[in-house]
């Protein structure tokens, strides 16, 4: 491999730190996925850079896997912001704060 | 994969089969009751294949293993799939829940833990854990009529996406340190001289992390009051027993094997312990809503299954086994009570709708109390014998300090779960004209009152069995 793994690695680290970051910062829904999405991107970066490391096929295939997870994840989670914003007309998270203590 | 390998996997086959033909059936012919009767069949069917099918392999492409720690949990989560869909009849002719849809979204469910309890591997973890919390988030805001599940979906949705990013990072960390996936392998490659890799103990942080969030434990925890309090009860009952219960049976199986790891990762066990006891207990006291109280409760308790994971061993892993069974009982008889009493989709929440039912529901208002008091550990009751266990197993490997703190939240527990008895037996007058119940919602409760009670009188038969199924 071309590429040290520790590279590919710090990479990997920055996106999830930026994706985790847009999670926390934002509060509008989709920005919110968006940021998930990023984490999870990073995640699949760190494993393609490891599986190439180790030539070992097992961490691509898991990244194959995760794709399929995360587009599942993905159509809930929109099919949730249409019925949210069809609901309550705003996708803002603080919006949603009826129950407390 | 080989027909063995599928004949292993036989009983998840089934639940998630027979969770797509009730989907397919749905669609046509939109029985509510009769597919949730026929989901409660297939869940049993389930349930006896895997205790009475003998896996022709011990492992189903190094990802699940379908050894008898396996067998043992997807039989207990088919169980409970059954017994949360023969309390959702009533309930769901109330609230209108979808008919094909409900039934199928269980058994998926079910599917899911089952898998997380079985795996053998971070992958098989990953699949699992996933299946059912992606199923989880719809059926927590199935009923779109309600404002309050709504933001019970969002918030265990937001929740439950950053779980899984940081559980895939934690997993991506550990297969960079170790090249593999297996938990065997991984636990020998992570060691080296004896330590932790720095890696392989940011990535073991990650995954208790993500583990934290799904089981609530603190600073992870909040979540959980809302989307108990919002999600239909018979879905929290489901999600505070069986999602909790799988994720730490998985967690355990992760832990077998880690050798001196365990040092490295005990510090943060026991913050995630005492801060999950702690701040459970004290937020406990303050409610006055039974579904918020239970919440905080559960907080409380994941803590004290966290110390059975410290402690780790062969005494803290069957202590640990014990507590989720007794949990998982105590709790979804708890909420069994309140769907049984629900009125038009309503169930009691407030402490001042339960007043007087011990005396116009006797049985059932006894049968919330007896549950209450296993939580808190009172007895003759299994609670006492699962929370005495986890003490044990902590004292036997000198953890002193967090096993007196959980004894001392015991103590305080009682409070909390007193109060919503006291409200119930103190006066004759009554509020709230509750519902008669079903007869299938009646048999659940019975079921659950009497496993309750023989395992707080007899505990012997199920140790003995959790120290045949454990893996060494």
């Amino acid at each position: 491999m071309i590429v040290p793994l520790e590279h590919v690695l710090i990479v990997a680290g920055l996106m999830f730190g930026l994706g985790f970051a847009c999670v926390l910062a934002r509060r509008s829904l989709i920005m919110i996925l968006i940021g998930v999405e990023v984490m999870i991107n990073a995640v699949g970066l760190a494993l393609v850079g490891a599986s190439a490391f180790w030539h070992n096929i097992d961490g691509q295939l898991l990244v194959v896997l995760l794709m399929a997870l995360t587009s599942a994840e993905v159509s809930i989670s929109l099919a949730m912001v249409v019925y949210l914003n069809r609901r309550k007309g705003t996708l803002d998270a603080d919006a949603y704060n009826e129950m407390k203590g | 994969m080989s027909g063995a390998e599928l004949i292993a996997l036989l009983p998840v086959l089934i639940l998630a089969l027979g969770a797509t033909a009730l989907l397919m059936a749905g669609a046509w012919w939109p029985r509510r009751n009769t597919l949730i009767g026929t989901g409660v069949a297939i869940a049993l069917l389930a349930a006896l294949t895997a205790g009475g099918c003998p896996p022709p392999v011990a492992e189903v492409s190094g990802m699940f293993s379908s050894g008898p720690y396996a067998r043992f949990f997807t039989i207990l989560w088919s169980l409970l799939a059954a017994m949360t869909l023969l309390l959702s009849p009533r309930y769901g002719r109330a609230r209108r829940f979808p008919a094909g849809e409900y039934p199928a979204l269980v058994l998926f469910a079910a599917a899911g833990m089952a898998l997380l309890s079985s795996a053998s591997s971070l992958v098989g973890l990953l699949v699992g854990l996933e299946s059912f919390t992606l199923v989880l988030y719809i059926l927590i805001a199935i009923d779109k009529t309600c404002p309050r599940g709504t933001e019970a979906g969002l918030k265990y949705l937001v929740m439950g996406i950053v779980a899984t990013g940081l559980l895939g990072f934690g997993i991506a960390l550990i297969y960079a340190t170790t090249g593999t996936f297996h938990f065997a392998e991984m636990h020998q490659a992570l060691l080296e001289g004896g330590k932790l890799r720095p890696l392989g103990l940011l990535g073991w942080a990650l995954i208790l992390c993500a583990a934290g969030f799904k089981v609530s434990l603190v600073p992870f925890h909040l979540w959980t009051p809302d989307v108990y309090q919002g999600a239909p009860a018979p879905v929290t009952a489901l999600l505070s027993t069986g999602s909790k219960g799988a994720v730490f049976a998985a967690l355990v199986a992760l832990m077998i094997g880690i050798g001196r790891g365990l040092e490295a990762l005990a510090p943060l066990l026991w913050a995630l312990a005492a801060a999950s006891i702690i701040l459970g207990t004290l937020c406990a006291l303050r409610q006055d809503n039974i579904k918020r109280m239970l919440a905080y409760s559960s907080v409380a308790h994941m803590g004290y299954v966290t110390i059975g994971l410290l402690a780790g061993g062969e005494t803290g892993r069957s202590a640990v086994i014990f507590y989720l069974v007794v949990y998982t009982l105590s709790n979804l008889g708890a909420f069994g009570v309140l769907t049984a009493f629900a009125i038009q989709g309503e169930e009691p929440q407030n402490y001042k709708d339960l007043r007087g039912l011990g005396y116009h529901h006797p049985r059932r208002g006894s049968a919330l109390a007896f549950f209450l008091l296993s939580l808190a550990g009172i007895p003759p009751t299994a609670g006492f014998i699962a929370k005495f266990n986890i003490f044990h197993a902590a004292i036997k490997t000198d953890h002193l300090g967090i096993a007196l703190l959980g004894i001392l939240a015991s103590l305080v527990s009682l409070y909390y779960y007193l109060r919503p008895v006291i409200v119930m037996f103190l006066t004759r007058e009554r509020d709230l004209c509750l519902d008669r119940g079903s007869a299938s919602e009646h048999t659940v409760l019975g079921v659950c009152l009497l496993a309750v009670l023989l395992l707080g009188i007899y505990p012997g038969p199920l140790f003995d069995l959790i120290a045949l199924i454990l893996p060494s």
